[in-house]
């Protein structure tokens, strides 16, 4: 065992010297296999991270959401047919919903301006969101709680994102133009935690009221629905009945929600494509260089190798060390890279297709999931193929003989 | 002692381009002697060579080594043989470039484990025996003919062989260091060791320490 | 030092720094616990649907709730003018029930 131990140091030895003998190939070679490795693993820590965090956070999403669909465009949900919902057997609640867009065309950004729902009034208790006072500084603690009596007509409460973006906090004013071309003036009642900004960004919280003067909504109109149910097991049943009552309505299921995110950032996705068909060209590359056979300079050392007394089985085992030297390496380097480029720097590799046309964009910290599978998984996908395309070529240093070494004539 | 028995060599077999390089050769070395393959070249010298130090194997006939038959043995069995038995000393230096002197002499030794700080001891040795232990650090790219051609006999004697193979050693050497060549060979001699050496440089052969001359002459033993 | 050991001091350095990663991470997972909960609570509260990730148009912002007849969800490797839309796919229900 020592004796087997001793020996794998002197291949590896061996090995890092002759590695070190090419160092600009071998360290670009390095450097491009760190850099696959750092935008693979980047990927795969910020898409697991955000689909695990949507699915934690959005459990809380309403239940059942049912549009109105005309000439398959959203249409406003005539307030009548909630009766109808109600009537429906299983179904606890139904809650009328007030949202919609309106585009900044100052900043060129688009918010969602959202009416809190009517039930948040009436159980106080429920409520734990905070708001930060913007006297107190980004980060003040909590001076009071979100709830209905702050949001005044004539008040709006923001999202940080538009915060930022607008430059404006608490008591500022900020105008809007509605649906018939009045301005309209709204004092910022207060702001929501920067915390939230993963799902709260651009929301502006607006009372009903003002919603339907703003956007010339009548009071028989709302913008959709939440249904809640009193047996989860039930909700694609009364989905079901809701679009057999109203067959111009569309219900859309939380389970649907949650499987929306699990899905985002597949791989199938176009920018995802891109990312990995590079990758994998980039290692198709490295392997098609490696498998493409040895160089005279190879074939020769391993003549000599084999002269004095190594074994085809020594050659392979070098080989393989090469192969894994370098990629242990990668897969270290680049691990930890990607590790502190998503965590720490807020993925800024990422930022410029993640923002992609919008000016408003999150300011969030990614909360860091990180488990021992997604690292297996790297380590089979990196390591492993590099160190056995390294191998695979060697069965033609088999073929090289010994005594080759001693027909090579001048140096 | 080493026996050959009918052995015979033929490169391409079955090819156009067929031609066997020994033919049916018989032959003792003796051990503890200095023996001098002696031929032009194209007369089998390297290959009989390269059979009997178990580089390459016959296309027909026995080899045996101390009586023991090796010819069908398994690659890892007639490695380990070589590894053990047979010192190589090449025409060319054949050093490993980029790496130390130190290590291209330890290079031998690395599939057998041996500790580090042991094998270092027995390569300083023998740098030491042939003078050349201030280049133990050096790259062999910094040697000079001489030099590297002690490196590989350095190289050669690391794993302690009692039988020592010499192809062509004086080919790149001058008058000079073909003398201190053989000096080395005579000291080998003296330790009791097996040397076989081809050559066609009447320096070797006609050397006072020499014990017998094989003449070869198209794959075939003359006289 | 030999290269096997420079070698194996940069796997130990390199495992010790994963694993110190690795620690951060359930340490963070925990600390940030709270904000989840802000967030999940928010989430509650307002009845959201949707994750503010994209904001440049209606069906990058609330892709759950996106229309079944806008442009990017006509095929799942459609390379929309919107680079969002490469990261996302069409709500499942139209993958699950065309």
């Amino acid at each position: 065992m020592r004796n087997w131990i001793e020996k794998q140091r002197y291949i590896i030895d061996f090995t890092i010297s002759s590695l070190l003998r090419r160092k600009v190939k071998n360290f670009g070679l390095l450097a491009l296999y760190t850099l696959i490795v750092f935008i693979l693993a980047s990927t795969m820590f910020f898409t697991y991270a955000i689909k695990k965090e949507a699915s934690l956070i959005l459990k809380g999403a309403p239940e059942i959401v049912v549009q109105k669909i005309v000439a398959g465009r959203h249409d406003l949900f005539p307030a009548s047919y909630i009766e109808t919902i109600k009537s429906i057997r299983g179904v606890a609640s139904v809650e009328s919903r007030l949202w919609g867009y309106y585009y900044d065309s100052l900043v060129s950004a688009n918010y969602t301006l959202l009416t809190p729902p009517s039930s948040d009034a009436a159980k106080p208790s429920a409520k734990t969101t905070v708001v930060e006072s913007e006297s107190g500084g980004q980060s003040a603690r909590p001076l009071y709680e979100l709830n209905g009596a702050v949001l005044e007509p004539g008040t709006l409460i923001i999202g940080n994102g538009v915060a930022r973006l607008r430059n404006i906090g608490k008591d500022d004013y900020m105008p809007f133009r509605a649906f018939d071309g009045k301005v309209m003036n709204f004092r910022i009642a207060g702001v929501l935690s920067s915390q939230s900004e993963l799902v709260s960004s651009d929301l502006m919280l607006i009372t009903g009221e003002d919603f339907r003067k703003l956007f010339g909504i009548d009071q028989s109109h709302v913008t959709d629905l939440t249904v809640a149910v009193n047996n989860p097991s039930e909700v694609e049943m009364v989905a079901s009945k809701i679009k057999k009552h109203l067959p111009d309505a569309r219900p859309i299921i939380r389970d649907e929600i949650l499987r929306t995110y699990d899905s985002i950032f597949n791989w199938r996705g176009g920018m995802m494509i891109v990312i990995f068909s590079a990758a994998v060209l980039a290692f198709v590359i490295f392997a098609w260089d490696k498998a493409s056979g040895l160089s005279a300079g190879e074939r020769r050392e391993i003549g000599i190798l084999k002269a004095v007394g190594w074994e085809t089985s020594d050659v392979i085992q070098m080989k393989f060390w090469e192969g894994a030297v370098v990629s242990l390496t990668a897969f270290f380097s680049g691990v930890i890279l990607a590790y502190v480029h998503v965590f720490f720097t807020g993925s800024i590799v990422f930022e410029p297709a993640l923002k992609g046309w919008s000016s408003l964009y999150p300011n969030f910290e990614l909360t860091p999931f990180v488990n021992l599978e997604q690292l297996t998984t790297l380590f089979f996908l990196t390591v492993v193929p590099y160190t056995v395309a390294t191998i695979v070529p060697i069965w033609r240093a088999a073929t090289i003989d010994p005594d080759s070494a001693m027909r090579f004539t001048g140096e | 002692m080493i026996e050959l028995v009918n052995v015979k060599k033929v490169f391409n077999a079955g090819n156009p381009s067929e031609f066997s390089a020994l033919n049916s050769v018989n032959l003792r070395i003796a051990e503890n002697q200095v023996t001098v393959l002696k031929g032009p070249s194209g007369s089998g010298k390297t290959t009989l060579l390269s059979i009997v130090g178990c580089m390459s194997r016959p296309s027909a006939g026995r080899v045996k080594l101390q009586g023991r038959e090796i010819t069908s043995l398994p690659e890892r069995f007639l490695t380990d043989i070589r590894r053990k038995t047979f010192g190589f000393i090449f025409q060319q230096p054949n050093l490993i470039k980029g790496i130390s002197v130190l290590d291209n002499v330890m290079l031998p030794a690395y599939p057998l484990g041996e500790k580090r700080s042991h094998l270092k001891i027995k390569a300083m040795n023998g740098l030491s025996e042939l003078n050349i232990a201030n280049k133990a650090a050096s790259k062999v790219e910094w040697l000079s003919g001489g030099e590297a051609q002690r490196a590989s006999i350095v190289r050669a004697l690391i794993n302690d062989p009692h039988i020592i193979i010499a192809d062509e050693p004086t080919a790149h050497l001058d008058t000079k260091l073909s003398y201190r060549f053989m000096e080395i060979i005579e000291k080998f001699k003296a330790e009791g060791k097996t040397v076989i050496i081809t050559s066609h440089d009447p320096l070797v052969y006609e050397s006072s320490m020499v014990d017998r001359v094989v003449n070869l002459r198209d794959g075939q033993i003359e006289g | 030092m030999r290269n096997s050991s420079l070698f194996f001091l940069y796997l130990s350095t390199g495992v010790f720094f994963l694993g110190l990663l690795l620690m951060h991470a359930s340490f963070s997972a925990k600390a940030q616990q709270e904000s989840l909960e802000e967030k999940s609570a928010l989430v509650k509260a307002l009845q959201l649907t949707d994750l503010c990730l994209f904001t440049e148009a209606r069906y990058t912002r609330h892709l759950s709730q996106a229309d079944l007849n806008t442009a990017f969800q006509d095929h799942p490797l459609s390379l929309e003018h919107f680079p969002s839309g490469s990261f996302t796919q069409p709500p499942e229900r139209i993958i699950d029930r065309p």
